[in-house]
């Protein structure tokens, strides 16, 4: 009798510990098919009444003809539900902070200036409590990026459902974050600003940043078999474009001293926040530059901006055929992504592209195959739910 | 405090967790007076009941958490258990970006916690009106009250909803076919001002290094019309 009551109680203490886990799901077993659902593959394509078919964690078969997938596999009914890619959070913090205000949890930044040897993922947490809460609002994936210093360091991809940082990253240290220098000093906070001026160290700044490339470009050339320079190894992707350098600028003059800057290495950087990238979007085009939009959740730039004018920047971007993704500061900010996105249809992105903007087209800026869309051979990261994501 | 107690002025507890919460309501009890609303309130959620009890309001946020450690329990289902439990229930800003999309902070009830539409868009007009003590002048459209209307061009709670027209006391104070041609003056002034000092500069005049003059936000710890002590959360 006692032994039956223990066995019941050691079952109920597993359950209450599997629920505050964040448990990964285990290898997917079978293949599964979802029939009848709206399918936005992420490229702009939307398939009504669509089939989705996965095997071992990959898509194999995605269209209307149901004669294209196995009768074996299990089905499951998704009529008039929608499905989407999983949506991937740029430029987060996400399982480098824990709480903002606890130093003690704060992960995202090292001491130094010219960091490009730091790899966030290594310090990545699969077990924060914020992972889940990003999932249920369709965020699936992530690119864990440093801050801080002048060169920040690396970013990786992530899925959200993994025992550690190994098995969690999709693609490790495949950028490096470089923020551009301000051609104007602010002060003060949002609500009491102090007087803002021209920075009049904007041109030791920028001076600092080029002896720091030149002197990795130099490395570059004849890299020594000991006693390395881990920054300057760090760089050398960098100089073939294997690995991609984000820029971060927000003012037009910032923007074209940055892509100028990289474009005397022959590097074509992504510029990210680009609050200002509407104003020059022929000389970015030029230069087929990609843009990652910084928080629209915010107020315009200047005060004689329209009103609105961070909020219609996606769809200017849209009309000038620059490639753009969306992005959100913060880390459990990140379940409001798909929000942000949906206000840019408010302004005038068609649907389709707007969800490709935070799916497609990062998988096209980074050169990310395996995710993004919806198609043959790509993750099988995806979310299906009842009704459209924002309405 | 006589005002307090002789229910002229009353109390706005900034507030985050259970405990602090519910010592607070113990207090008043015992000292025979009331704490109107609890503002952020994010652990609400716990002693919802409690607060029924007391006769507090609660104003959130929607779904804010983890920027602080007696904020790491919070859910977004906050606004919808404590609306459940009969509580007057607001959802509130922090600042002047979310002040002006409160309309979405509002879709978020419904999101979370399936709140009806009607009682949702409360949140953000008819309750905090009640908070506040000035629903007989606004928070709803009725006879008698306030015209201080807006009008848009989807259903507010939906995130393709934008403001056509403002109206405050009768008077039309936004117009978005009007803004579009102001915007336009803007620009044309803008740049009549930068051809301007560029034709200067050109001629010879001096020139001095760019400064601007700071414009002040409101925020919950402005103090008339100068900012003090630096905001902290």
């Amino acid at each position: 009798m006692k032994k039956i009551y223990f066995s019941i109680f050691l079952v109920y203490i597993n359950f209450l510990v599997a629920i505050s886990q964040t448990t990964p799901a285990p290898k997917q077993q079978g293949e599964i098919v979802i029939t009848g659902a709206n399918i936005h593959v992420g490229n702009g394509q939307l398939i009504s009444n669509g089939i989705l078919a996965f095997t071992n964690g990959k898509i194999s078969y995605v269209g209307t003809d149901i004669s294209k997938v196995s009768a074996n596999a299990r089905r499951i009914d998704a009529k008039d539900k929608e499905i989407y890619p999983g949506f991937i959070a740029l430029g987060s913090s996400l399982g480098l902070n824990e709480i903002e205000q606890v130093k003690a949890t704060i992960d995202e930044s090292e001491l130094g200036a010219m960091n490009a040897n730091v790899r966030s993922i290594i310090a990545y947490n699969t077990d924060s409590r914020v992972q889940n809460t990003l999932r249920t609002n369709g965020v699936m994936m992530a690119e864990v990026a440093p801050k801080g210093a002048v060169i920040s360091g690396q970013s990786s991809f992530v899925q959200l459902d993994a025992w550690n940082w190994e098995d969690a990253s999709l693609y490790s240290d495949i950028a490096i974050h470089l923020t551009w220098p301000s051609p104007y000093r602010y002060s003060g906070w949002w609500a009491e600003p102090g007087s803002s001026s021209t920075n009049d160290k904007y041109e030791k700044d920028v001076a600092r940043i080029k002896n720091f490339f030149d002197e990795a470009f130099a490395y570059s050339k004849n890299p020594p078999a000991m006693d390395k320079n881990l920054r300057y190894e760090a760089m050398l992707d960098i100089w073939s474009g294997k690995k991609k350098l984000i820029i971060h600028a927000s003012l037009a003059k910032a923007i074209i001293s940055a892509i100028g800057f990289a474009k005397n290495y022959g590097i074509t950087p992504i510029i990210a926040e680009a609050e200002d990238a509407w104003r020059i979007s022929d000389f970015i085009k030029e230069n087929k530059v990609s843009i990652l939009l910084g928080e629209s959740h915010n107020l315009p730039l200047r005060e004689d901006d329209d009103t609105d004018q961070i909020y219609k920047n996606a769809k200017l971007l849209y009309d000038a055929g620059i490639l753009y993704a969306m992005k959100v500061n913060g880390f459990w900010q990140q379940r409001n992504l798909p929000f942000q996105v949906g206000q840019t249809v408010a302004y005038g992105v068609p649907k389709e592209a707007a969800i490709a903007s935070i799916t497609a087209n990062v998988a096209k800026i980074f050169d990310l195959n395996a995710i993004g869309t919806l198609e043959v051979n790509k993750d099988a990261t995806f979310l299906y739910q009842v009704g459209m994501l924002w309405t | 405090m006589v005002e307090i107690m002789n229910k002229k002025r009353f109390i706005t507890c900034h507030s985050y967790v259970q405990s602090e919460i519910n010592m607070l309501m113990h207090v008043a009890d015992k000292f025979n007076f009331k704490v109107n609303t609890f503002t952020h309130i994010l652990e609400g959620f716990k002693v919802a009941d409690k607060m029924k009890k007391h006769g507090a309001g609660a104003s959130s946020f929607s779904d804010w958490w983890a920027y602080k450690f007696e904020v790491y329990d919070a859910i977004p289902y906050n606004g919808a258990i404590l609306h459940e439990q009969g509580i007057v229930t607001a959802y509130n800003s922090d600042d002047a970006e979310m002040a002006r999309r409160l309309n979405q902070e509002a879709a978020k009830a419904v999101k979370y916690g399936n709140v009806p539409e009607e009682e949702a868009l409360k949140f953000v007009t008819l309750n905090p009106a009640k908070l506040l003590h000035i629903d007989d002048r606004v928070g709803s459209i009725k006879i008698g009250k306030d015209a201080d209307l807006v009008l848009w061009n989807e259903h507010p709670l939906s995130v393709y909803a934008s403001a056509e027209m403002t109206f405050v006391d009768g008077i039309k104070f936004f117009d978005k076919k009007e803004d579009l041609v102001l915007r336009d003056n803007i620009r044309a002034e803008r740049n009549r001002l930068i051809q301007k000092l560029i034709s200067l500069k050109k001629s010879g005049e001096k020139t001095q290094p760019y400064i601007s003059t700071p414009k002040r936000f409101y925020h919950c710890d402005t103090v008339g019309e100068e900012g003090e002590e630096h905001h902290s959360h």
